[in-house]
């Protein structure tokens, strides 16, 4: 059985930005999101939307909290098992 | 494996991700919402627009309230993460999904039914 209707074709050139990110399959990336989010982990699918799916990833939060001398930043790393969709990337790096 | 009965619908999702979010029905997964609070249920549909309906569900607010629902429906704009289930296939899913489309779109064989796309070139 062909596929048909199928329109997606895929080039090897890059000629747009998400070309870039193409670059990056299964590779492990950094990915920077709002709110001091951060994601490290296997790229292994993305779309238009920047929608991603990531393997064995990490989730970085950076919170501040302000001690009323010193300026504290705090940390709160939290370990995702399996993969995720994301579905609120900002930007990637 | 429903798909849906919109053109529109279809093609966006075709074209995007959310295939392999609709793939996942019947599946119990984790959906973390934009606010910080998390849902555990299983799937029950997914649309174009990432609007999901879970079923019997232990959802987990901001505060860490533990509740439990029937069923939710959450909006897709709200949608952070959703967890994958170790044992999906990523690629196998997409395409029966892909598959399901293209069954629906090509209903009733080459020559009859109304076409989706008028002048598809058959391969």
């Amino acid at each position: 059985m062909a596929d048909e209707v199928d329109q997606q074709q895929t080039t090897n050139t890059v000629e747009e930005p998400l070309d870039l990110i193409r670059l990056s399959l299964d590779e492990r990336i950094y990915v920077k999101m709002r709110n001091d989010r951060e994601l490290r982990g296997r790229l292994h699918a993305y779309d238009q939307h920047l929608n991603m799916i990531l393997g064995d990833v990490e989730e970085t939060v950076t919170t501040i909290e302000i001690d009323e001398e010193t300026y504290e930043e705090i940390y709160k790393v939290r370990t995702k098992k399996g993969v995720n969709l994301s579905s609120q990337i900002f930007f990637c790096i | 494996m429903e798909v849906s009965h919109s053109v529109k619908e279809r093609t966006i999702a075709e074209n995007s991700l959310v295939i392999l979010l609709q793939g996942l029905c019947g599946r119990i997964t984790t959906v973390e919402l934009r606010d910080e609070s998390a849902a555990v249920g299983r799937v029950t549909s997914v649309d174009a627009f990432m609007n999901v309906r879970l079923a019997k569900v232990t959802f987990t607010d901001r505060q860490g309230a533990v509740s439990h629902l029937d069923e939710l429906f959450v909006t897709g704009r709200n949608i952070r993460y959703v967890h994958i289930p170790d044992e999906v296939d990523i690629r196998a899913t997409i395409e029966e999904q892909l598959q399901a489309i293209h069954r629906v779109r090509c209903f009733g064989g080459r020559d009859k039914g109304r076409r989706e796309f008028p002048c598809a070139k058959h391969r």
